[in-house]
């Protein structure tokens, strides 16, 4: 059983988000403020935290900093829209995803569901996600066992976003693995790398879906 | 030479011409020596309020009068004791010193004041953009909490109805409420920040199609009865533009069409580079098209076409044009010849960049 923690002072969200996580079998710890909510996730160890960036007092984004300091437990944030260069700060410290309130649960299910399963040691060299598969030992992408012909490029981008399959990268953490940084004006490299994998990925059932002002999202059906 | 410094000219000579004549008459009594002094507090006065320029001149000419009136003999300028011709230099040189220092402390003293009022006004205006800074802040505050405080009891609602399932005939109801009431919240608060001048473009290259991707995925539902057609030129490069901004004010248009055709008609986005690099997004419907001289009248807040569906804040055109402004483009509309409506989306001279065949020369990281 997963172990969930919300943060977020408002109580009827809190409830509400409780109840809902509850009814799908997770274990929900809460806390109303950020301090708080520190104390708790030292406590209770979650297995998953849903942070709401607008708290009062102690601000969303200082409690996923002070949190990233002891704890790489997978964290959702929960945002309003107009938000997002907050919600680019707050992914770069090291949120996992983010969805906008008003959000359906549906939604908000599947985000937590991604962002728990990322991570871990990997053990072997490839990575798949739906009809799509990266291997790493031969520098080869698949689609439906048909391989791609990809420059050395696209191939560290596929990587990038495959690694990160169902969740948000924003633009500067591709950047930053794909080119280490060095790039003279990164956002027009990426759109032109970008373009040019969407081509050659087809219409095979791996989407890459832009999220403006904030990056990028690798769709598996 | 300016107007008021010939009438500095002439009233000087016009007071030398007088007190000479003054000193004249009374000169059995004084003496010429009184005479000097008089033009001497002549000059010194006129120094505290003329330009330098009248004052010397004051200085030369008195000192020639004197000479020639009240230095034996008179009515030469020949001088005959040495000590005259001494008390003549002297003369001369203390009226033109004179005028020259008094003038020169009369200019310093204007310079300091007009540096020192420059200086208070730079004062005023930091102090004002200060005040304007603090405002927007506020203002910004203001509607971040505004807008924090009626979005979250919709999420609430959502979050909850969600729990409940829409099997329910009356959650469905209040489903479909929840979502015109959030639509009307969103729209309240952009057009807000619009009209407040807070929505500032961020262009960044970005793909045309993800533009409509952008504006079409929160409008599924309401696409749904509808078939969209989309015709987007072949090898549309690359463009600068705030896809955020832009897909919005695509979306609003989109919206405003599904409320305005009958359903399951076709909308058609068109979109294109004009030879003059100006991007060009046209919106055509096939519903009844817009009555007579609304064209201008649509992008009016609350403008509401007669017999249109309940269900619009009238805001989302208003919202369109707001935001097509501040990206410094703009919306029309037209009634198409073929029928129905088409909304012309335009933002003038885009930058472009055309992806090439070949990978970039930036060299990848190896991994």
């Amino acid at each position: 059983m997963s172990k969930a923690l919300i943060i977020d002072d408002e109580q009827q969200m809190r409830r509400l988000l409780r109840m809902l996580l509850e009814s799908r079998g997770y274990e929900v710890c809460e806390a109303n403020e950020g301090q708080h909510g520190l104390q708790e996730a030292a406590f209770h160890r979650p297995d998953v935290v849903l942070l709401d960036l607008g708290l009062p007092g102690l601000g969303g984004l200082e409690v996923l900093r002070r949190l990233r300091e002891w704890s790489d437990v997978p964290v959702l944030i929960l945002s309003v829209r107009d938000q997002e260069a907050t919600k680019v700060q707050a992914l770069e410290i090291g949120a996992d995803d983010y969805v906008t309130k008003p959000f359906g649960s549906a939604e908000l299910l599947a985000r937590l569901n991604v962002i728990q399963r990322r991570r871990g040691p990997r053990h072997t060299p490839e990575i798949i996600a739906g009809p799509l598969k990266v291997d790493l030992l031969h520098h080869e992408a698949q689609i439906a066992d048909e391989v791609l012909k990809l420059t050395p490029t696209e191939f560290a981008l596929l990587k990038v976003l495959t690694e990160h399959a169902g969740r948000i990268v924003t633009q500067n953490q591709i950047v930053k693995q794909v080119w280490a940084g060095q790039s003279s004006d990164p956002s027009e490299g990426l759109r032109v790398h970008i373009n040019h994998l969407r081509k050659k990925l087809g219409d095979r059932g791996i989407r890459i879906v832009n999220e403006p002002g904030i990056g990028y999202r690798l769709e598996a059906e | 030479m300016p107007v008021h410094v010939v009438g500095q000219f002439s009233c000087g000579l016009t007071i030398l011409f007088v007190l000479a004549s003054l000193c004249w008459v009374l000169l059995p009594y004084t003496g010429s020596t009184f005479s000097a002094l008089v033009f001497l507090l002549a000059i010194v006065l006129a120094g505290t309020r003329w330009n330098r320029g009248p004052v010397l001149a004051m200085g030369v000419v008195s000192a020639l009068v004197w000479n020639f009136i009240f230095i034996p003999p008179r009515f030469t300028l020949h001088i005959e004791k040495p000590e005259d011709v001494i008390m003549f230099g002297m003369f001369f040189v203390v009226a033109l010193s004179m005028g020259h220092l008094i003038t020169q402390l009369r200019e310093r003293e204007s310079a300091l004041e007009r540096t020192h009022r420059e200086h208070e006004q730079l004062q005023e205006a930091k102090h004002r953009a200060e005040l304007a800074a603090e405002a927007e802040r506020l203002h910004r505050t203001l509607l971040d909490s505004v807008s924090h405080e009626l979005k979250t009891p919709i999420t609430i609602i959502r979050t909850a109805l969600d729990g409940l399932g829409t099997a329910n005939p009356f959650a469905a109801e209040i489903d479909t409420a929840t979502r015109r009431l959030q639509r009307i919240v969103e729209n309240f608060l952009e057009i807000t920040r619009v009209e407040s001048d807070a929505v500032k473009p961020a262009p960044d290259w970005c793909e045309f199609l993800d533009v409509i991707h952008s504006a079409t995925s929160p409008l599924q539902r309401e696409l749904l009865p509808h078939t969209l057609r989309i015709i987007v030129a072949e090898n549309l490069p690359l463009l600068k533009l705030d896809n955020r901004l832009l897909s919005q004010a695509l979306a609003n248009v989109l919206q405003n069409a599904t409320q305005h055709v009958p359903a399951g008609s076709e909308i058609e986005i068109h979109a294109a580079l004009t030879p003059e690099s100006a991007l060009e997004i046209r919106v055509h419907d096939h519903g009844p098209g817009l009555p007579p001289e609304m064209e201008e009248r649509v992008f009016e807040k609350f403008a509401r076409a007669p017999g249109a569906p309940a269900g619009g804040t009238g805001l989302g055109l208003a919202i369109s044009r707001g935001l097509m402004r501040a990206m410094k483009g703009d919306i029309t509309v037209r009634n198409h010849p073929e029928g129905g409506a088409e909304f012309l989306l335009r933002i003038e001279r885009v930058s472009q960049l055309v992806p090439s065949g070949s990978d970039s020369p930036q060299t990848p990281k190896t991994s």
